[in-house]
């Protein structure tokens, strides 16, 4: 009975990493799998980093805030006569410090291995739609001119970004996921700011 | 009373939370940098007898740096969050009238780096807790690093638009 009962638990937990059965090492290798406060932690710092540089670079803001008349308006407005400059800067962190924590919470409940393996897609989907936006935009002279064009080239490259995600999560191996699961802790806020501080250049090349 | 309130109402009320978002990062600040100091330089413990001042502050133990940088952290951000109104509203227009462009877009790169090192707390505060594992040690520095960047980054260019039109300017 006993045998019955740790079969079946090994059996309905696949993506635990702590199960008796799993080697040392690979216990080792998801150390904050030990801790739902680490697995949330851990995920919520990733997800903000993508859902704050992606709200942002969109405009996205829970709400406008104008802050010459105290006025807060739901999702993103333009600045309109005589109620002086808009803030979007609440409405981004709300959103994502919102969507940030949902997401750590649901993280907290699945198997880490699922985990793991969307974590990659997510990641994988945010470089490489950055980065596929980014030599589509260099490649088309429209864009200096045409937001439309830029706009239209932002869900375009989505296609593509998209599928490679996908593939990558499939085919990494387990290990790699693992692995590589806590780097993104660094890798995603240091991306983000990268494409952020990017967006500023406006700013710095008058 | 009425005085009173108009004072806390004016310009004196942003200025006192201003100066107050200053103290805050100013201990913020000390906080964070001694921490870096022990995380990257560390000493050993047969040093630590005969050091002077600087070799103390290396050897102490970086742990004991994260209770006071995330309590520090949060109200210093909340109160900047705060300030940014007046910011956005007195200072940034007659900056860009002055084009004053680069203050300008490093005051929103500060925005940026100082809300991803906010959102980075719950794991930096998890990576430090005692018993330290070995399995964070990398993740640790690297966590601490960043803070320390971003606290340093957001201290000095803060401290340039006050110098814009701000306490004492």
């Amino acid at each position: 009975m006993t045998q019955t009962l740790d079969v079946h638990e090994r059996i309905s937990q696949p993506g635990r990493s702590h199960t008796i059965s799993e080697p040392a090492s690979t216990a080792a290798a998801v150390p904050v799998a030990a801790s739902k406060f680490g697995t949330f932690a851990f995920t919520f710092a990733i997800a903000f980093a993508i859902l704050y540089t992606l709200l942002e670079q969109m405009n996205w803001p829970l709400f406008t805030y104008h802050p010459a008349v105290g006025k807060i308006d739901f999702w993103m407005q333009r600045p309109r006569s005589g109620e002086g400059p808009p803030m979007y800067w609440y409405g981004w962190l709300a959103l994502s410090f919102a969507g940030a924590g949902v997401i750590g919470w649901i993280a907290t409940l699945v198997p880490h291995r699922w985990l793991q393996r969307t974590t990659v897609f997510c990641c994988a989907l945010a470089i490489v739609w950055s980065v596929a936006f980014i030599i589509a935009v260099a490649m088309d002279d429209r864009t200096r001119f045409d937001r439309d064009v830029v706009t239209w080239l932002a869900w375009v490259s989505a296609i593509p970004s998209f599928l490679a995600a996908a593939v990558v999560s499939y085919f990494i191996p387990l290990h790699w996921a693992q692995r590589m699961w806590t780097s993104w802790l660094l890798i995603m806020p240091i991306g983000g700011l990268a494409i952020l501080g990017y967006s500023l250049k406006q700013y710095f090349l008058r | 009373m009425d005085a009173l309130l108009d004072m806390l109402q004016g310009r004196t009320f942003w200025r006192i939370l201003l100066f107050l978002h200053f103290v805050m990062a100013v201990g913020l600040l000390a906080a964070v940098s001694l921490q870096t100091a022990a995380v990257l330089m560390p000493v050993r413990q047969a040093a630590q007898a005969a050091g002077n001042f600087i070799t103390r502050v290396r050897t102490a133990p970086p742990a004991w740096y994260v209770a006071a940088i995330v309590i520090l952290y949060v109200p210093t951000f909340l109160l900047g969050a705060w300030v940014y109104i007046k910011y956005r509203t007195y200072v940034r227009i007659p900056m860009e009238q002055n084009s004053h462009w680069w203050t300008v877009g490093a005051f929103e790169f500060k925005e940026h780096i100082v809300s991803m090192g906010m959102a980075l707390l719950p794991a930096y505060w998890f990576v430090w807790q005692e018993p330290l594992s070995e399995q964070y040690a990398s993740m640790r520095k690297w966590l601490t690093l960043f803070l320390a960047v971003s606290v340093w980054y957001a201290f000095l260019v803060g401290h340039t638009a006050n110098d814009f039109r701000g306490v004492g300017s």
